[in-house]
């Protein structure tokens, strides 16, 4: 119970975080409006409708008004403040846009039956990561070597490049497995309906003992989730083969192999391949505030950002992980085919991950890419 | 079981949308330019090329002045951005320049641009090229189109003058319409648009377009 209060809250405060900044954002502006640091606001913005053009026509402001307000920080402390604000809101915003992971680390989630907690964790490791290396490119590329922007550009380029391939390498190996479960899962006799529940919602209970009392809540899918991570944590990897024997149904041994220690190494994989492309806004901020000689504004600008970005990937992931729980606990509740529906949608969740390193390394998903000018 | 079903298509349907549409979508400019451009005319009314006079913003700017060695500090003569210009226009091209013409509906090809050079004013730099026309033409409607379709830089005509018709036959109009005038509401890309994935193109909707009719 422990757990669940502290994940709830964590989620609460993510959540609470973004709807809080949305509602205040109007009051955020005018007061940039008015502020001297502010800048000219921007003449004119996109007629895109929606969302996503009202998405784009905030991050754009914030970024804009990035700029002047390092410089009035030059002069003014207290404007650093005004930064830090501007780049958190602008993390959060800009998030929403491409790149960021959010997909792949969603579609990790959903494949690998990870839980929301897990997907908290990976979201802010791999902003703190994007965040990170923007800070060690300039830092390195600029402070020291005095490289020009074509060479740091070149370097993003690079990176770019190893990221989206590893993405695709690692979107092969989920699919690898998954595919592994979901033809078992086709080849396997339509279980019986007092099996097929036994096979799709209650395993985890199964499997994780009884450490916690069993609820149908979302939250507490998670909980469940979670308290197997721990016993695989606790009890190595020798667990993995108490597993098979006591669990040889027709759903598989998949998820249990992907959870416990071994999915942490993974998940690990997950942050590396999503947090080693920066971003190339951060990166314009920290050689900015590098040259106006306020590269420590610009970092932590750029830690800001990071965190905003978190929120934002993790609401989404938590978003991902509960849309699953809840096919999981309708499949489960569905005479037969509960299985094979849930390892389907594992499955197809480990292709997307592919897909998206594929078509993000070939230039067919237009990203955020690198324009080096 | 069918609320149930509801909110779980419901739930996925958003989860799906997000995910997807994000992994899909578009980025919003880094990068800003005002620009202003100048349609070239031969002696005898045809158009043989563009000039283009590219500010980019504050922050791009002073990223793009990044290791660049200068005798005096914050002072950057044209000799001394020249080999960023040579930069600036050779990647230029990878992205056919930004600059789409068309000529009584036909696609035109340009040449690789001439007369290019950087200017340091007012903490902004400003790319000066031009680039001739593969063979002048002479329609009756040219219809010039600037802007990223990745849309990862922003392009605003300039607010004054931002198109000058230089030795053009003097029955020639020019029009102009602007991304945020609302004469370009036909580019307006619908929200379905954006969620299917169709947006290859997607910075033509923030496109400055500007037709010379000649009668």
């Amino acid at each position: 119970m422990r757990l669940t209060s502290g994940f709830a809250g964590a989620l609460t405060i993510g959540v609470a975080a973004a709807v809080v900044l949305l509602a205040l954002d109007s009051a955020v502006h005018v007061l940039m409006a008015q502020n001297p640091f502010g800048g000219p606001r921007p003449s004119a913005e996109p007629q895109v409708g929606g969302i996503v053009g009202w998405l784009l026509s905030k991050q754009s402001e914030f970024y804009r008004e990035m700029s002047s307000t390092i410089r009035a920080a030059k002069s003014d402390g207290s404007a650093v403040w005004a930064l830090l604000v501007i780049s958190f809101a602008y993390g959060i915003f800009h998030a929403a846009g491409p790149g960021h992971g959010k997909a792949v680390i969603s579609s990790y989630l959903v494949a690998n039956q990870e839980t929301a907690r897990r997907g908290i964790v990976l979201s802010f490791a791999s902003a703190l990561m994007q965040s990170l290396v923007a800070v060690v490119i300039v830092g390195i590329c600029a402070l020291l070597l005095n490289a020009t922007a074509r060479t740091m550009c070149g370097a993003e380029k690079v990176i770019e490049i190893v990221s989206y391939a590893l993405i695709a390498a690692f979107g092969a190996r989920l699919v690898w497995t998954k595919g592994g479960g979901f033809i078992r899962a086709l080849q396997a006799p339509p279980p019986l309906p007092a099996m097929a529940l036994a096979a799709a919602a209650p395993h985890d209970q199964g499997i994780h003992g009884h450490d916690h009392p069993h609820e149908h809540s979302p939250a507490h899918a998670h909980v469940a989730h979670h308290g197997r991570e721990h016993r695989h944590d606790d009890h190595g990897h020798d667990h993995d083969h108490v597993h098979d024997e006591h669990c040889g149904h027709s759903h598989g041994p998949v998820p249990r192999e992907l959870a416990g220690p071994g999915g942490w190494r993974r998940g690990f994989g997950t942050i590396f391949a999503v947090g080693l492309r920066p971003c190339s806004g951060a990166i314009l901020v920290l050689v900015f505030a590098l040259a106006q000689g306020m590269f420590w504004a610009g970092i932590a600008a750029t830690l800001v950002m990071g965190l905003g970005t978190a929120i934002t990937v993790a609401t989404i992931a938590v978003l991902a992980v509960s849309a699953k729980d809840l096919a999981r606990r309708l499949s489960g509740a569905r005479e037969g085919g509960g299985a094979l529906i849930m390892r389907g949608l594992e499955f197809g969740a480990a292709g997307l991950v592919l897909l998206l390193g594929v078509g993000l390394l070939f230039g067919y998903i237009a990203a955020e890419r690198v324009t080096c000018l | 079981m069918a609320i149930a079903t509801r909110r779980l298509l419901a739930l996925l349907l958003l989860a799906g949308s997000c995910a997807l549409g994000a992994g899909a979508a578009q980025a919003h400019p880094h990068v800003w330019i005002t620009a202003t451009s100048e349609l070239i005319y031969a002696p005898d009314g045809s158009i043989t090329g563009v000039r283009h006079a590219w500010t980019f913003d504050d922050m791009f700017s002073t990223y793009a002045l990044q290791g660049i060695e200068t005798k005096t500090k914050g002072v950057y003569s044209r000799e001394e951005l020249s080999s960023l210009a040579q930069t600036n226009v050779e990647s230029l091209k990878e992205f056919a320049y930004f600059t789409y013409a068309k000529a009584d509906g036909r696609k035109e090809k340009f040449q690789e641009p001439v007369d290019y050079f950087l200017e340091y004013k007012d903490t902004a730099l400003t790319l000066h090229f031009t680039l001739p026309l593969k063979t002048p033409v002479k329609p009756k409607e040219l219809a010039l189109e600037v802007f990223d379709p990745s849309y990862f830089i922003d392009f605003q005509l300039d607010d004054k003058d931002p198109i000058k018709l230089v030795g053009a036959p003097a029955a020639c109009q020019l029009k102009i319409q602007r991304p945020n005038d609302g004469t370009a509401n036909a580019q307006k890309l619908s929200e379905q648009n954006f969620m299917s994935g169709d947006n290859s193109n997607y910075g033509a909707m923030f496109a400055n377009k500007v037709t010379v009719d000649c009668p």
